[in-house]
């Protein structure tokens, strides 16, 4: 057996000292955490397949009917007249005989159009103008006065002004949706960037000689994805609804063009007498807008990254 | 300054006053009077009690707060007030800063390789994308950190070592001056003389010179060349660190050295803090000034106080 002696009975640990440095933990990335978090659930999944459908599908189908509301090819056959739903009328016909299929289908399709470009250009605008906002003090000073008038304009009135003065259209009513909404994006935007703005980090960039702009693509917006993907979840279904207000109001599309909203204003009438013209296109319009927001809302919560992991 | 008038200045300020607006009609004045210089390669500490405005003197430096009166000159130029984009960059890449807070002074959204590299884009100090990546791993290498953490985001790191984070992405811009605003206050203990030592080490290699904030003065003893004493937006007292442990003068700096505890239970339960009250001792008037008391040793006092300190320090150094 061999000796034990003090010489054999220890040895000298090595100490590395760039080892206790190292991280053991997986790398984190972001947008993968986000990605996770948001399909973890299976009601989530599900309900994002849904709306990509739903979407898609009210995207094209009207493609492949060519339902116009200028054209009536049944108006004068009574036959096809308030034919309830069945295998061969999927939502049944109305009154002049058209297919409501085809006449929501087309109705969802523009609404989704106009609030799909109306949120990209008020979220675009309103973020642009309230980070540059937030950061100048010298502009602040004007732009609350700016922010005071045009928040304070009846949305109503200025919609139904600018209606009949540029006309009924699909480019009127998302510049009616807009022209008001991106100050209130602007001034959300603001007062986050306000909130951030002096934080040390942002001090220390300062320190470094980093340029405003340079400051809110890579400081101030990382910081304000959650936010903002919040917002737009709002505002995707909010515009949807928005649109189906004006137009069964007469300020939204105009009469040449498909609409869910005047479709509902034009079938309530049935409501006793033939309920599915009625309740189909409603039906339609809140499964759009509530899967929207519901699959937005997970987004937005998603991408909060207290909620990571 | 009798004993090294043949240093060269690097900072100098002059009689600054830093004031807030605080809504009121009368300005808070967050300092004032502030006189001193710092010299090349040294390490010049500013110690005080929390809102004695040495933070704010730090800033007014890095020229976040603006001066209400006197200047600042940075190796002979002035750098406070309005200056032209040019001579802005200029001096941003000569002064650099170390902050308080290494959990919120870096981007969490951003790599450790983006924090760190920052500078060199603002500045393009790079020849092309590999030479940045060469001067990252370098900057990383210097204070300690692994190549590796290039893609990690601050928030997997321990505080010291976001700390030293700070430290590479300041020093990656070889400045002149780095101010630290109490670098190591919010780190645990067992880390301090970590990032303490690593401060002193870069120093010697790259010959910096160091704006060092702190209230603690064990800390202070250990890596400055000279300390200023601040209370209320006043400095009371600045000397050679061991001379102003030696012989601490102004009232203040004494209650100030009272209260550093002591490591032996037996002294610390006998040591008694002197209590500085501003009533009991008249804190300024017309006549009061820095007066050199010792050589290289000035203190904030009217003639009466100057002969009595200067008797003090007579009866100190007869033991």
């Amino acid at each position: 057996m061999e000796r034990i002696s003090e010489d054999n009975l220890f040895e000298f640990a090595t100490f590395d000292e760039k080892e206790s440095e190292h991280i053991a933990a997986p790398r984190y990335s972001y947008w993968k955490s986000v990605w996770r978090t948001f399909f973890k659930s299976k009601v989530t999944v599900f309900l994002s397949v849904f709306v990509i459908v739903l979407v898609a599908f009210a995207l094209i189908q009207p493609l492949q009917s060519g339902y116009s509301p200028t054209v009536a090819p049944n108006i004068n056959n009574a036959d096809m007249k308030y034919l309830p739903p069945s295998a061969e009328h999927i939502f049944g016909t109305d009154n002049i005989g058209n297919e409501v299929w085809d006449v929501v289908w087309a109705g969802a399709r523009n609404s989704i159009i106009v609030s799909f470009v109306s949120t990209a250009i008020i979220m675009v605008v309103g973020i642009l103008v309230g980070a540059i906002w937030g950061f100048s003090k010298k502009m602040d000073k004007w732009m609350i006065e700016v922010y005071n008038v045009v928040a304070n304009v009846p949305y109503l009135l200025l919609a139904m002004v600018l209606s009949y003065v540029l006309g009924a259209g699909l480019g009127t009513l998302i510049f009616v949706m807009t022209c008001i909404d991106w100050i209130y994006v602007a001034y959300f935007i603001r007062t986050q960037v306000m909130i951030i703005r002096d934080r040390e980090y942002n001090m220390a960039s300062k320190c470094l000689g980093t340029k405003t702009f340079t400051m809110i693509v890579k400081n101030i917006l990382p910081y304000l994805v959650s936010v903002i993907v919040t917002y737009i979840s709002r505002e995707i279904p909010g515009l949807i609804s928005y649109e189906v207000f004006l137009s069964y109001l007469g300020l939204g599309l105009g009469t040449n063009y498909a609409s869910l909203g005047r479709t509902i204003s034009q079938y309530k009438s049935f409501m006793t007498g033939y309920p599915h013209l009625f309740w189909i296109p409603v039906l339609v319009l809140a499964a759009i807008a509530i899967s929207l927001y519901v699959v937005g809302q997970k987004l937005a919560d998603a991408t909060d990254p207290r909620t990571h992991r | 300054m009798s004993a090294m008038t043949n240093r060269d200045v690097l900072l100098s300020l002059k009689d600054v006053e830093i004031s807030f607006d605080n809504g009121g009609r009368k300005k808070f004045k967050a300092v004032q009077g502030a006189t001193f210089d710092i010299y090349k390669g040294e390490t010049f500490a500013l110690v005080g009690e929390s809102g004695s405005g040495k933070t704010t003197i730090g800033r007014a430096i890095m020229r976040i707060n603006e001066l209400s009166n006197g200047e600042i000159l940075f190796e002979g130029k002035r750098i406070s007030g309005k200056l032209s984009k040019q001579e802005d960059m200029e001096v941003i890449r000569n002064i650099q800063m170390i902050f308080q807070d290494p959990a919120a002074s870096l981007n969490e959204r951003a790599t450790i390789e983006y924090c760190i590299s920052e500078g060199l884009y603002n500045f393009h100090l790079y020849q092309n994308e590999q030479d940045r990546l060469v001067k990252v791993d370098r900057a990383l290498e210097e204070v300690g950190l692994l190549p590796e953490h290039k893609s990690r985001y601050p928030h997997e790191f321990s505080g010291g070592q976001r700390q030293r984070v700070g430290i590479a992405r300041a020093l990656i811009m070889e400045p002149k001056l780095v101010v630290a605003d109490e670098p190591i206050s919010a780190l645990d203990v067992s880390i301090r003389a970590q990032v303490l030592n690593l401060m002193n080490k870069l120093k010697n290699e790259k010959g910096l010179t160091y704006l060092f904030i702190a209230h603690d003065l064990s800390v202070v003893r250990f890596i400055a060349d000279r300390i200023a004493v601040i209370h209320l937006g006043r400095i009371v007292e600045i000397a050679e660190t061991e001379e102003l442990f030696a012989y601490p003068l102004h009232p203040y700096t004494i209650s100030l050295l009272s209260a550093v505890p002591m490591p032996d239970p037996v002294i610390e339960k006998q040591r008694e803090p002197i209590v500085y009250s501003e009533t009991t001792e008249e804190k300024t008037g017309p006549d009061y000034e820095m007066r050199e008391i010792r050589p290289g040793h000035f203190v904030y006092c009217n003639p009466e106080q100057a002969m009595e300190y200067q008797k003090a320090a007579e009866s100190i150094k007869e033991g």
